[in-house]
Formats: C-alpha cells, sequence, structure tokens
C-alpha cells in the first residue's frame, strides 16, 4: 500500500563521513589481509621449496600485476594497522569526541595511502 | 559463537597489539631486503631473527584473522551456513598458518 510517510534510513541514501569510511575499509582491508596472510605463508613456503619456485613467484610479484597485489597488500597492512591503534586508542576511552574521531580516520587514510606508496616505491627502486 | 564474546574480545585487541609490533618489524625487515634474491632471503629467515618474527607474524595473524572473519559471518550469515563457513574458515586459517610454520621449520633446520 502507498503512504505518504517517509520510509525509514536506506543503505543507498546515507551521506558518507569519513568516519563511517573508515569503519568499513577497517573490514575490508581485514578481508584484504586474509588473503595477503595466505600469500605470505605461500611465499614462505615457495622459497623452502628452491630457487626454481621462489624465481616464479617472485617472477610473478614483479609484474605489473603482482605490484598492484602487492601494493594493495602493503596499503591495507598500513590502513588495519594504523586504525587498529585507533581502535586500541578508543579502548583506552580516548579520542572518541566527533571532532577527534574525523580527524583521526583522515590521518589514518592520508598515512597508510602514503606510506604505502613510499614503501613500494622503495621496493621497486631497490629492484 | 555464544557466552564467548568477553574472551573473544581480549583475545583480538591482545593479538591486535602482539601484530602492531610484528607488522612494523615486518615492514621495516621487508624495506631493508627489497631486491634480495633467493639465496639471501634463505640466508635471512634462516637466521632466529628472521624465522622467529615471521613465524609469530604468520600465526598470531592467522589467529587474529580467524576472529575476524568469524564476526563477519556472524554479522552477515543467518542461517545453518553458519557453522560450516566457520569450519572452513578455522581449516583455511590452520593451513595458512601450517603451510607457513612448517616452510619456516624446513629453511630453519
Amino acid at each position: 500500500m502507498a503512504s505518504d510517510r517517509p520510509l525509514s534510513p536506506h543503505l543507498q541514501i546515507w551521506r558518507w563521513t569519513p568516519t563511517m569510511a573508515a569503519s568499513i575499509t577497517h573490514r575490508a582491508t581485514g578481508v584484504a589481509l586474509y588473503a595477503g596472510t595466505i600469500l605470505l605463508s605461500l611465499w614462505v613456503f615457495a622459497l623452502a621449496q628452491g630457487e626454481s619456485a621462489y624465481a616464479a613467484l617472485a617472477g610473478f610479484l614483479g609484474s605489473p600485476i603482482g605490484v598492484f597485489i602487492l601494493f594493495g597488500y602493503a596499503w591495507a597492512l598500513l590502513f588495519h594497522t594504523l586504525n587498529g591503534l585507533r581502535h586500541l586508542y578508543w579502548d583506552m576511552g580516548r579520542g572518541l569526541e566527533v571532532d577527534q574521531a574525523r580527524l583521526s580516520a583522515w590521518l589514518v587514510f592520508a598515512a597508510s595511502l602514503i606510506l604505502a606508496i613510499l614503501i613500494v616505491a622503495g621496493g621497486l627502486s631497490a629492484g | 559463537m555464544t557466552h564467548k564474546g568477553t574472551s573473544t574480545f581480549i583475545a583480538q585487541r591482545a593479538s591486535a597489539v602482539a601484530l602492531l609490533f610484528l607488522v612494523i618489524w615486518f615492514l621495516w625487515t621487508l624495506s631493508s631486503h627489497a631486491g634480495a634474491g633467493w639465496e639471501e632471503t634463505l640466508i635471512w629467515l634462516a637466521a632466529p631473527t628472521g624465522w622467529a618474527p615471521m613465524g609469530l607474524l604468520i600465526a598470531i595473524g592467522a589467529f587474529h584473522m580467524r576472529i575476524g572473519l568469524n564476526e563477519i559471518i556472524d554479522d552477515y550469515v543467518n542461517s545453518g551456513a553458519r557453522g560450516v563457513l566457520k569450519l572452513l574458515n578455522l581449516f583455511a586459517c590452520l593451513g595458512a598458518a601450517l603451510i607457513g610454520l612448517w616452510s619456516l621449520f624446513l629453511i630453519a633446520a
């Protein structure tokens, strides 16, 4: 039955805020790091298997797709770690004011991106 | 998972603090070994200063990510599939940890 009454808030019409973006990104990077940890395990496995196995994986990780994956992994690791620090700070009952939480969300996004670019650029220049 | 909220909450934060230090080590050590070949990387991880933190990172990381994905399963799956998915999650985390730790053992031995 049609009604003139307003609909309840809908998932798609929320205005995005830095704090909610950081929250969902924390969860998304957590899932990405699940794959990242499996990749890390396989990397150690390839290393133990011998030079040709290691060379095959290292060759893939050195390709454009590989570098993209490594950049994603580095950024996810940095974001999840820095935002995890933010969560631990909240657990102490600090930084919970709206202004503070908004500022720390921006800081985590910016710092994780800058550090990821620096680390991957440094790795590329080292070969 | 019922009646386990508090212990899971504490376990996730305790492992987070451990991972904080291990991730700092990981990023620092990767930066300083970037571009290393197979043999050089092998020598690096065969030393206790290599395999010990790497083993802790993989083991505690697997522990932490199991709790995290269980949380997501609890949030979005509301049926009988929940138990199966959590079991698969356990196997995946155990598998990743065991492959990593066993490989480190082979490298260090």
